[in-house]
């Protein structure tokens, strides 16, 4: 096994196995790294805990819910300024964030009472909105708090309202991870199967594994409205909770992450017969695939044709200009989980950039399986990392670019490599043609900044440059560039606009005529 | 393996690899099941024989096969000069070494839990 050994985790031996360098000729039964294990005690992880799995990450996307954390208020620490799972109402799941406050007394004298109070309060507080999920965290699960009994008195007293309960505290699983489990099959335990949709469409989805982050679904949704899809419901970005209660009637689960969703959709397949297709949302030529495969699987393949042309035709030469300036750059591609595989092989053939690195923070070997199969010879992986093999590593790989998320992103910084946010993005959505544009943009935008090539000089250490001018982007990007691409008059530069997702909301969607040989 | 078959099973692996999910579902079953359904039906695209999925789960394994045909078509103009019996022989080492690579010589631990 090509394993490769950090200098600064010599200390701790098992973290050998758990990162290895993709050589020439090695393939999976040869490479791949330890996963989902319990983080070695003396390696500081950069993982969440298995409530902040189960509630930051799929839990609260869902828009038209008041989402209660059953604890100390510490454990929403994840919320407003980390999250960009917007809704299309008006962000009603990121404005608010509701904890019972758990404190010192009640870990002796019970915390029940203090959240049936709270539960009631909340409703009031906010009349309009009907619907709750309650999360357990460490403390109330060790306490014995019994949240369900609370939550049967609640929808006993006030009828209209519906309650999900989420029993994933903090310590059920090595990382993040075992909450999305935990959620993914409470979920279908305790609601899927308790209201009945309306169904508007011979073709009808479940689109599963997809947050919202920056808008990436509403992209996503506009495409499937243009073929006469119906998302019946979206496991859980701008996903409404009554839509999720009704996934059993789906004709096809579309599924995005699957990392943390091939759960739910595991069990759709078992319990309700649904299949599941595995698709992927980044990218001009996935993308394309995936939306022909959707949209074959209902025998309308001409739509998701149409579809392709026109958005190929509008963007392609706008991500040509970028993949002219990124040829060759090198990126540690050091996602949470599903990204590394999402993007390790794509952003290689359509941005030219070279991946010398993918990590994953709580990924399975599964997902290292799909991250290590789509990158180049050379790639070093690594499990569960801590910050100084981070460090460690873009001092050997010297990376142009690192994307990641925001706490090794600002570390990363501090050495002089630029970030991008692997998780929230940066001026994303990037999913969808545009958004594949947007994020091209981003990139080039983070390695040619003028100004952080001036941050990067250390005025105790570096020669500063005091015979140099202002520079700009272009100047930088563009100095090697052949004639014919610098001035090339097919290429350009994004052209969209500040705000892609707004104006999806008003849009007009085409009315077809029911087929007969639609699936049932 | 003869040196050119085995270098054409690899380029066709390579595109599995880089481009296709199916093959990476979460449990041994589920990959077997996956992986003989869909290189199955590949196959017989390849020789131009019809496939008419009927359940819905025919039909995702379906989609996934008819775009694996056509990408194979569209990248490798070899397959084109291969007959019949050709493409089956082909297609069932792709078949044996996308199992080994995904199942029986996996080194993901987690393919033989017993829940999902
Ligand atoms: S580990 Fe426990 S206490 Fe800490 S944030 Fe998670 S649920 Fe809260």
């Amino acid at each position: 096994m090509p394993y490769h050994e950090f200098e600064c985790s010599k200390c701790i031996p098992e973290r050998k196995q758990h990162a290895v360098t993709k050589g020439p000729g090695e393939d999976l039964t040869s490479c791949l790294p330890k996963g989902y294990l319990n983080t070695i005690p003396g390696s500081i992880s950069e993982r969440g805990c298995a409530y902040c799995g189960a509630k930051h990450v799929i839990g609260t996307p869902m828009k038209d819910v008041i989402h209660l954390s059953h604890g100390p208020i510490g454990c929403t620490y994840d919320t407003w300024q980390t999250k960009r799972y917007i809704s299309d109402n008006g962000n009603f799941q990121l404005k608010y964030t509701f904890a019972t406050d758990v404190r010192e007394k009640h870990i002796v004298f019970g915390a029940e009472k203090l959240l049936k109070q709270n539960i009631i309060e909340a409703f009031q507080q906010f009349p309009d909105i009907k619907r709750m999920t309650i999360y357990q965290t460490c403390a109330t699960a060790l306490i014995g708090d019994d949240i369900n009994a609370i939550a049967e008195e609640v929808m006993e007293e006030l009828p209209d309202v519906d309650i999900f309960i989420c029993n994933s505290p903090g310590f059920a699983g090595p990382s993040q991870s075992g909450g999305h489990h935990k959620i993914n099959i409470a979920w279908i335990n305790q609601k899927v199967g308790t209201v009945e949709p309306t169904i508007t469409s011979d073709y009808v989805i479940n689109y599963v594994g997809e947050y919202n982050i920056q808008g990436d679904q509403e992209v996503m949704q506009d495409f499937f409205k243009r073929m006469g899809i119906q998302v019946l419901s979206t496991f859980t970005g701008n996903g409404s909770y009554d839509d999720l209660r009704a996934m059993h009637k789906a004709h096809l689960n579309v599924l995005e992450c699957a990392r943390s969703a091939e759960y739910i959709c595991n069990e759709l397949r078992v319990r309700y017969g649904i299949p599941r297709l595995d698709i992927d949302g980044f990218g001009f030529e996935p993308l394309s695939q995936s939306l022909r495969k959707v949209a074959m699987f209902f025998g309308i393949q001409d739509r998701a044709e149409a579809i392709i042309a026109e958005e190929t035709a509008r963007w392609k030469p706008e991500l040509d200009w970028y993949k002219e300036r990124l040829k060759g750059k090198k990126v540690c591609l050091w996602p949470g989980g599903s990204k590394l595989w999402h993007w390790a092989h794509v952003i290689e053939e359509e941005m030219g950039l070279k991946v010398v690195s993918v990590y994953t923070k709580f990924g399975h070997q599964g997902d290292m399986e799909k991250g290590i199969a789509r990158c180049g010879e050379d790639a070093l992986a690594i499990d569960d990392p801590n910050e100084l093999e981070g460090l460690e590593a873009l001092e050997m790989l010297k990376p142009d670019i690192i994307f990641t998320g925001k706490r090794p992103g600002e570390v990363a910084k501090k050495v002089g490599v630029p970030y991008l946010n692997a998780h929230a993005y940066h001026n994303g959505p990037y999913k969808g043609y545009e958004g594949w544009v947007r994020f091209a943009r981003d990139i080039y935008n983070a390695i040619y900044s003028p100004i952080h090539q001036l941050a990067a000089l250390d005025i105790s250490r570096d020669p500063i440059p005091t015979d140099k001018g202002f520079v700009t982007q272009r100047m930088l990007s563009d100095a090697s560039l052949p004639e014919e691409i610098r001035a090339s008059t097919t290429l350009r530069q994004y052209s969209g606009a500040y705000d892609s997702v707004t104006p999806l909301r008003d849009k007009t969607y085409p009315t077809f005529d029911s087929r007969p040989a639609a699936a049932e | 393996m003869e040196d050119v078959t085995k270098t054409r099973v690899e380029q066709l692996i390579d595109y599995i690899m880089k481009n296709c999910l199916w093959q990476f579902h979460s449990r041994n079953w589920d990959r077997k099941r996956q992986n003989e359904n869909i290189l199955g039906m590949t196959t017989k695209l390849l020789c131009g024989e019809p496939v008419t999925p009927e359940t819905p789960e025919d039909k995702c394994y379906w989609v996934d096969a008819f775009c694996l045909a056509e990408a194979y078509r569209e990248r490798h103009p070899w397959l084109a000069t291969l007959g019949v019996d050709q493409i089956r022989e082909l297609m069932a080492k792709l078949h044996e070494q996308l199992d080994f690579q995904t199942i029986t010589g996996s080194l993901n631990e987690e393919l033989s839990d017993q829940h999902y």
